[in-house]
């Protein structure tokens, strides 16, 4: 954080639009360097192609007329200047004979014969003095066969002043593209930077303690917004966690302090009662029991909190529910009967769906442990399972007990929540909480609703609690 | 029995050795893998008792290294893991039985008791016999002196169990694990429900009562 000022440049996006604008400057570069080469070529081949056809004219005048006729038709053209064309015709002892040029250029032509060279425009109009400036030609040296040398040329500087030019332009462009783009990159990852340290913010806000604090949005949808968002979601789970871990904490305190209490009572009863060996031994025993209980309690806690951090999945396999319905039927059965109610079951065959066969039996066991607990004698217990008109696979356990009322539905759910009225049975208020969290880790749903009612009035209106799963997808090689 | 028990907790192990010494049986202790794995090379044990988690080594290496040397003795694993993939985990590593603290003794005892009678070539027979109580495991049939008693396939296993533990206690977890293969334990006393329509099915009409409950820990089937 020491070079808060310069953050900007460690981003990403300012890397990223670095590079695009370097890539950028580039290829307009190598785009305007290939237009260059291409015009620069062509002039100068032009240049070449006109003296190209003087020289051939006046090879052509030298087979007729000789040397002569070329001394003359060069005298004629270049007197008084302003000839277009450069002329030079050399006698074989290097001397000069007509011409426009003080001299032969002092360069080796090319393997094409052709010279590139720079002179001094010769006086013109009656001054004698030379210009000052340097200027650019092209031309083209032959020997003729009597020894005399021809050269031929032209002006070529106008031309490659425009070439000069171009190149300049074409760098200065160059050069713009590639600081446009390191300003644009500047100015995009401030933008970035500024809309990130906001998220940051949040971020250290939040380790620091304060979970209330979320991440700023502007709704558009990008990248950034879509992370603000997630984290927002993260947040949201994350706080619901930790109250929910405060409330079962203070749940904890709660649930187990009271058999806690009762145990720490009956020990110190038991180490009271002196004399009486039967009446410690009973005292032990109860506090054994008690000890049991809270086992039971504390087992509950622990699987509900690995199902709810979703750590049970790999157990997972393609079933048949109506198993799972069958053992659990007959393992009730018996326990119905000797609780005096009526056991019913009705189980549909050949369902297929995927799940823990452990979790979903400790699912229905608790369900079918509740309405044994909570059915007075004389009651009716069902336990079905069977494919929903909407495709779902249905278990549902249904008693004629009290029932839960309507506005307790949704919290007995929750973690050691237990109705008044339960208070007095054995039981951790966890059992629907483990219902509960297994259904969820089988993406099902869990309801619980009014069961099926008056029983020779006597009775409760019930309750119907019912577990649906979507079906297996189909087996691909079978 | 000579039983060995490897556990850094000098308390625990303590606590098991005390219990089964008073059960009758001779009992080591180890306190980490290292030395416990030397113990049960050194020497006969019909049973062993270890901790998953201790220094040095850890109880799953040592059962491990033990298999590795072609030792088969029964192991019984005490974790504070309860979750099926660690108990998949644990007797995949060459663990015979797993038990998940915190447990009650008797528990363990009938477990380890369990685990001792499983070398006993029960496995392959095809006959069990208590007392006067048959079983034909060929022809699923159960005769108790002259007449024979119809069983519930579950019914039948649960006996078959109980049979093939004779004189030993089993507990109802144990019950629940081996016959329903379930591992949580219902809040109704649904086992015993289980087990009191068997006694009414093999010991009522008779004289002489073969299935005894153990207080705080569970059923034995005896003669």
């Amino acid at each position: 954080m020491s070079h808060r000022g310069a953050a900007f440049l460690r981003t990403t996006a300012f890397r990223q639009t670095l590079l695009s604008a370097g890539l950028f400057a580039l290829s307009s570069f190598v785009i305007l360097a290939f237009v260059y080469v291409a015009s620069a070529g062509m002039m100068m081949r032009r240049a070449d192609d006109a003296i190209l056809e003087e020289m051939e004219a006046l090879e052509a005048r030298f087979q007729v007329g000789g040397i002569r006729d070329i001394n003359r038709y060069i005298l004629q053209r270049t007197v008084g200047g302003g000839a277009d064309y450069l002329y030079l015709l050399v006698h074989p002892s290097g001397r000069a004979l007509s011409g426009n040029l003080s001299g032969l250029p002092d360069i080796q032509p090319d393997d094409e014969g052709r010279l590139q060279f720079t002179y001094r425009r010769p006086p013109a109009g009656g001054t004698t003095e030379t210009d000052k400036d340097d200027r650019a030609g092209r031309g083209r040296v032959i020997e003729l066969p009597s020894g005399y040398r021809l050269f031929v040329g032209l002006d070529v500087d106008e031309e490659n002043r425009l070439v000069g030019r171009m190149l300049n332009t074409i760098l200065a462009a160059s050069a713009l593209a590639l600081a446009l783009g390191v300003a644009a990159g500047i100015f995009v990852s401030r933008r970035f930077v500024r809309r990130l340290d906001g998220i940051n913010a949040v971020a250290r806000s939040v380790k620091a303690g304060d979970l209330k604090r979320r991440a700023p949005r502007n709704f558009t949808g990008d990248e950034l917004d879509e992370l603000s968002e997630n984290f927002n979601a993260m947040l949201d789970r994350v706080e619901a966690l930790m109250h929910r871990m405060r409330h079962t904490g203070d749940s904890i305190a709660h649930d187990l302090r009271t058999p806690l209490t009762r145990m720490r009572n009956r020990l110190d009863e038991a180490l009271r009662e002196d004399g009486d060996i039967e009446a410690r031994e009973q005292a032990l025993e109860r506090a054994v029991a008690d000890t049991d209980e809270l086992l039971g309690i504390f087992n509950a806690i622990l699987s509900l909190s690995r199902l709810e951090a979703g750590e049970s999945r790999s157990a997972m396999s393609r079933l048949d529910p109506a198993e799972i319905a069958i053992d659990l039927a007959e393992l009730y059965q018996p326990v119905c009967e000797d609780e005096g109610l009526s056991f019913d079951s009705e189980v549909q065959q050949g369902l297929r769906m995927m799940g823990d066969r452990g979790l979903l039996s400790q699912a229905l066991a608790n369900l079918l442990d509740n309405a044994v607990k909570y059915t007075p004698s004389g009651g009716a217990v069902a336990l079905r399972l069977r494919q929903t008109a909407d495709g779902l696979i249905e278990f549902s356990v249904t008693d004629t007990g009290p029932g839960v009322p309507e506005a307790d539905r949704e919290r007995v759910v929750q973690r050691f929540v237990r109705l008044d009225n339960s208070r007095t049975l054995p039981g951790s208020g966890l059992g629907l909480s483990l219902v509960q969290a297994i259904s969820d880790i089988h993406n099902g749903l869990f309801r619980i609703e009014e069961g099926p009612g008056l029983v020779d009035g006597e009775h409760g209106p019930g309750l119907r609690a019912s577990l649906s799963f979507p079906v297996a997808a189909k087996e691909s090689k079978t | 029995m000579r039983i060995l028990i490897v556990e850094d907790d000098r308390e625990a192990a303590n606590y098991i050795r005390k219990g089964l010494r008073e059960s009758g049986h001779v009992a080591d202790h180890a306190p980490d893998g290292e030395e416990g794995l030397e113990m049960a090379r050194a020497a006969e044990y019909d049973v062993l008792v270890v901790d998953r988690m201790m220094p040095r080594m850890d109880g799953l290496t040592m059962v491990a290294a033990l298999r590795g040397d072609n030792i088969r003795t029964p192991v019984l694993i005490l974790s504070a893991l309860g979750e099926v993939d660690d108990r998949v985990e644990g007797l995949k590593a060459g663990g015979d039985d797993y038990l998940v603290k915190p447990y009650a003794f008797a528990e363990l005892l009938a477990r380890v008791e369990a685990l001792a009678r499983r070398r006993d070539p029960d496995a392959v027979k095809t006959r069990l016999v208590v007392g006067d109580l048959e079983m034909d495991l060929l022809a699923r049939k159960v005769m108790r002196g002259e007449e024979e008693i119809l069983l519930q396939p579950r019914e039948f296993r649960l006996l078959e169990f109980l049979m093939k533990h004779s004189g030993q206690v089993v507990t109802r977890t144990m019950l629940l694990e081996k016959v329903w293969d379930y591992h949580f334990d219902p809040q109704t006393n649904v086992i015993d429900v289980h087990i009191s329509r068997l006694r009414s099915k093999i010991d009522k009409p008779f004289p002489r009562a073969l299935l005894h409950t153990v207080r705080g820990a569970g059923y034995r089937l005896q003669a």
